[in-house]
Parts: structure tokens; C-alpha cells; sequence
């Protein structure tokens, strides 16, 4: 219950005290006002860079649903007809050779990043081990076959790209497993991200898929709108030419595309096209942009923090920014 | 959050996304190979809110899980953003802002384009990628002296006049920027105006110098509407 919007909308309408609000008579508030008020909304939003903020704000959004609607569809299968001993039998017992295992997984899930945030909740709450299921998470943007695709298509003058992207990609997913087993706490994860689901015996299995794949829906979508309210704003208001001129040197080029990757949080299958056109720089720092993009950036820390809590983000995002450069780099070196 | 106002924001959500799939408006924000997966959402969701309404009714009250949603009840609220944007402001296609405060311009690969032959036609219609790639790529001058019918929209910048246009790959967040430097008789029309343009390109005229912006040599000017799509892929 959003008890804390009902006080404050109850504030706002100066009704009588004892009519009670509740979220219902919020929405069709906001509906009614933002009717009335629709031409004023249009006329304020008529600035060139705001017009192009909404527009992209829009964008991201739309690109993004069908994306995050196939991931909870795909959680609401795994919560609905996979049953937790069966999942246990399919990794590896021991948690460190499941990583690797769940980073190849990764392959099967054909999306962007916003479809595996959804999965890789559900996976833990099935009782999949975090790192593992956080190896997932991290692989299934970067490695699936439409971005490879996508990126052989983008980069078709140079092959190579698409080997650097998958093994680093690859290897940044697996070494956060692997720092997780090690360092990872369990308290960092929101409660909320590990409880058990309520005992489904006896219902039918098809309406436990359709309410989880809702409840995830709805728990989700608007995180995505808030990484899509960053990212258009990034987008639109950081001088993205400057910083790309500062790329020329080598150092300061990975450094300026990491950071760019993170907050113009492109689609992981839109992505190689961008990069290619950052043509002035020299392969390296571009792959960097291509490793860290699905692996960390704006609308990605936003689903994030509401699917495991902020604790986890804050601390998972700027880890996975770090392992995600260190190992496009190593990658780049070796095979580019 | 009520479960009956989720329900009824995914609805909205969910009719949204059907609003612009129908309606061919989603052209203005992705690419059009989208649209059978936009629809595909648009339809699940509102599916799964029916599904909950149903059920709800059927069970009489509906079972309050006001303590499994406590957590993310305030973020739920911004679902309503994308419904309002889509519904009351309807925001429009990239255009000059975008192309003005790009860094690159004309950012095209050799190989990807070269498509061989021109065709023998008069008046060859080509797209702002194919136009911009060979004068930047093709060193054999296959479209010196052809006459050539682009498609963009004005754009005025530092006394020069351009013709302009935005392709994407993905969503409207990664979108490049064409322009070509049009000369001759520029008749006045506002910026930002949809131009069909036909002439001839000035041979050599794109370098790295002008970040591969070809001059163009306009004959005529026709203002047209906005393209249905407003992007090159």
C-alpha cells in the first residue's frame, strides 16, 4: 500500500478527512488533471532539448518492453513449471563450476538486459546460488546469438570484434561469480529478492505463471522507466561530443567509452552500431564500450536496485564496471 | 499499490503500445522490424491484467498482497510516465537538435554499403546512407555527374543550409546523423521542413576535413510531409 502517497495526495485534495484515498482515486487524479492540463504539458515540453529528451525517453522505453515483457514471461515459467530439485540437478553441485555453466547458459536467452534481470531474480528464489544465477544475469545480454549477430553485422570489417566481445563479455560474467562466491554476502540481497515462494501446490500451473509473470511486470516496469529517464536525460543534456573528443588518447579513450556505455544504456543488440561509428577511436577502447554496456549502465543499475535492493546495486554495479573494463581490456589485448 | 490499479496501469501501459504499433507512430522511436514483438507486449500485458481482474472477480474481493508489493509500490507509479508521454504528448521524431549537437556526422563503413552499380536511371532516388557512403568511400566516382533524389529535412547552421537526416539501428537513443551541404537556389522554407532534393553532388567534395559532409548541388526543391518513416536503418 503506498501509504505514504495517500497522505500526501489526501494533503493535496482538501476533501473531507474521512473519505479515504487510495491508489485508485490517485490514478484517476492524475488521469483527469493530466487531461485538463494536456496543452499546457505540450506547450512546456516545446524546447528543442526537451522535445528530444522525450522523444528518446520514449524510445528506450518502448525498445525495452517487449524485452522485459519476454524475460517475465520466461520467470513466470521457470516460477510456474520448473520445479527447484530440477534446477539443483541441472548446475553443477559445487557453486564454483556452476558459474561457468550458467555463463554458457547465458546463450540460450535471446534479449537485452532488461529480459535477464527478471530471470536471474527468479532463479534464486528457485534456489539457484546468487553467483550463479548473477553469471547469468551478466552473460545472457552480452553472448546471445542476436547480439552477436548484430555485431558481426556492425563490425563486418573486423570479425574479430565479435570473439573479443563474447570472451570478454564471457569473462567479466564469470569473474564477478567467481568474487561473489568469495566476497559476495548474502544480507546485501534485498530479503525480498530471496523469499521463497508461497506454497503453489494445488493451484493450477498456468494461473502461478500468468500472477508471477505479472507481479514481476509490475515490480519491474517501472524501475525501466527510471533507467529510461537517466539514460534520455544523460543522453540529451551531457556534452557526448566533448567527451568523445577526449577520447583520443588510448588510457582516457577506455575510461570515456566505459563511462559512456553506462549511461547512454543502449540495447545490447543496438549497441555494436554505435560503436562503429565512434570511428575516430581505436578498437580497444570500443570493445570496452561493447563489454560494459550490458553489463552495467543506468536503466540496468535501476532494475537492479529494485530486484535485489539498493545495498546490492551500489555495491554490485561499481565491482562489475571495474571487472567489465579490466577484462574487455585483457581481451582487446590479446585478440585485437 | 492496489492490485486494481496496477491492473488497470498495465492496461493502460499495454494500450499504449498497441496505440503506437496501430497507429504506425512507433516508427518515430524504433526500427520497424519491432513491431510484431511491440504488439506481441502489448497484448500479453493487457492479457495478464485481465487474467488478474478476472480472477479477482470470480474470487469476489480481491486477495489483498499488499505486503509482497509494499517494497516497490512508489516505483510502480512511473509506469504511468511512458502511458501519459505516449497518450497526451505523443512526442515527435528526432530531428536538428539531434543532428546539431551530434559530435559525427556522416559516420559510414566502406564495405557495408557499396552496393556496385547505379542503376541507369535519369533521376537515381537514393538514401542519405548509400549517398553519404559513396561520396565518402567511392574513389571511382560513380556519382559524378548522375542526377540523385535525396530525402531529409532543412537544416540551417553557421550560413550554411543542409539537408539532414537521422538513421538508427536499434531505438531512437542510437541514432546517427546525415547531412549533405546543399548549394544553389535554397528556396525559403523553414527548418527543419521535409525536402525532397534532386541534383548533383560536387565531385570530391566530402573529406575528413568537413567530417565527410558532401556538397550537393540542389536543381529542385520539393517540400514534401514527414516521411511515415522518419529514419534510415
Amino acid at each position: 500500500m503506498t501509504i505514504t502517497g495517500e497522505i500526501r495526495s489526501s494533503k493535496r485534495r482538501s476533501g473531507p478527512p474521512r473519505l479515504k484515498i487510495t491508489s485508485l482515486e490517485v490514478l484517476c487524479g492524475i488521469l483527469v488533471l493530466a487531461l485538463l492540463f494536456q496543452s499546457r504539458l505540450v506547450d512546456l515540453l516545446d524546447v528543442p532539448k526537451l522535445r528530444t529528451a522525450s522523444t528518446v525517453f520514449v524510445a528506450i522505453c518502448v525498445q525495452a518492453m517487449p524485452f522485459l515483457v519476454l524475460g517475465v514471461l520466461i520467470s513466470g515459467a521457470i516460477a510456474a513449471f520448473v520445479p527447484a530439485s530440477a534446477l539443483r540437478k541441472l548446475l553443477p553441485s559445487k557453486t564454483a563450476l556452476a558459474v561457468p555453466v550458467a555463463g554458457v547458459a547465458g546463450i540460450a536467452l535471446p534479449g537485452c538486459e532488461c529480459a535477464s534481470v527478471p530471470v536471474a531474480k527468479r532463479l534464486m528464489q528457485q534456489g539457484v546460488a546468487p553467483a550463479v544465477a548473477l553469471t547469468f544475469l551478466l552473460a545472457a545480454p552480452a553472448v546471445n546469438p542476436i547480439v552477436l549477430v548484430s555485431t558481426a553485422v556492425a563490425f563486418n570489417d573486423t570479425p574479430m570484434m565479435v570473439v573479443a566481445r563474447f570472451v570478454g563479455s564471457l569473462l567479466t560474467a564469470m569473474v564477478m561469480g567467481w568474487l561473489w562466491v568469495r566476497f559476495g554476502k548474502m544480507e546485501w540481497i534485498a530479503e525480498r529478492a530471496l523469499a521463497k515462494l508461497g506454497d503453489h501446490s494445488g493451484q493450477n500451473k498456468w494461473a502461478v505463471f500468468a500472477e508471477s509473470a505479472r507481479h514481476d511486470l509490475v515490480d519491474a516496469g517501472g524501475f525501466l522507466v527510471l533507467g529510461g529517464l537517466f539514460a534520455a536525460a544523460f543522453k540529451t543534456f551531457v556534452p557526448v561530443a566533448w567527451m568523445q573528443t577526449l577520447g583520443g588518447q588510448i588510457v582516457l579513450g577506455v575510461i570515456v567509452m566505459a563511462f559512456l556505455a553506462v549511461i547512454l544504456a543502449l540495447c545490447s543488440e543496438a549497441d555494436a552500431f554505435v560503436a562503429v561509428a565512434f570511428s575516430a577511436l581505436p578498437l580497444l577502447p570500443r570493445l570496452v564500450f561493447l563489454v560494459v554496456g550490458p553489463a552495467v549502465d543506468v536503466k540496468l543499475i535501476a532494475l537492479q536496485a529494485g530486484a535485489f535492493g539498493k545495498s546490492f546495486a551500489f555495491r554490485f554495479a561499481p565491482a562489475t564496471f571495474v571487472v567489465a573494463i579490466l577484462c574487455a581490456v585483457a581481451t582487446g589485448v590479446v585478440l585485437l | 499499490m492496489r492490485r486494481e490499479t496496477q491492473n488497470i496501469l498495465l492496461v493502460l501501459l499495454g494500450g499504449a503500445l498497441l496505440k503506437i504499433s496501430f497507429s504506425g507512430l512507433y516508427l518515430r522511436y524504433v526500427q520497424k522490424s519491432l513491431l510484431p514483438l511491440l504488439i506481441a507486449a502489448g497484448v500479453i500485458m493487457i492479457g495478464l491484467a485481465l487474467f488478474a481482474i478476472i480472477r479477482d472477480v470470480r474470487r469476489g474481493k480481491a486477495a489483498d498482497d499488499g505486503h509482497e508489493h509494499s517494497h516497490s509500490s512508489r516505483s510502480t507509479w512511473l509506469m504511468l510516465l511512458p502511458v501519459l508521454a505516449v497518450f497526451l504528448i505523443s512526442p515527435p521524431a528526432l530531428g536538428g537538435d539531434v543532428v546539431n549537437s551530434a559530435a559525427d556526422t556522416n559516420q559510414t563503413q566502406r564495405s557495408r554499403n557499396l552496393l556496385g552499380e547505379l542503376p541507369s536511371a535519369d533521376v537515381i532516388p537514393l538514401s542519405m546512407t548509400e549517398f553519404v557512403t559513396r561520396t565518402a568511400w567511392d574513389e571511382s566516382g560513380t556519382l559524378d555527374g548522375r542526377r540523385v533524389k535525396l530525402t531529409g529535412f532543412l537544416l540551417r547552421a553557421d550560413g550554411d543550409t543542409y539537408v539532414a537526416r537521422l538513421a538508427i539501428s536499434c531505438c531512437a537513443a542510437d541514432a546517427r546523423p546525415l547531412k549533405v551541404r546543399v548549394t544553389g537556389d535554397v528556396p525559403a522554407l523553414p527548418d527543419e521542413q521535409w525536402v525532397e532534393v534532386t541534383g548533383k553532388v560536387v565531385p570530391k567534395s566530402a573529406n575528413e576535413k568537413n567530417s565527410w559532409v558532401p556538397s550537393f548541388t540542389v536543381e529542385s526543391f520539393t517540400p514534401v510531409p514527414e516521411p511515415v518513416e522518419p529514419y534510415e536503418s
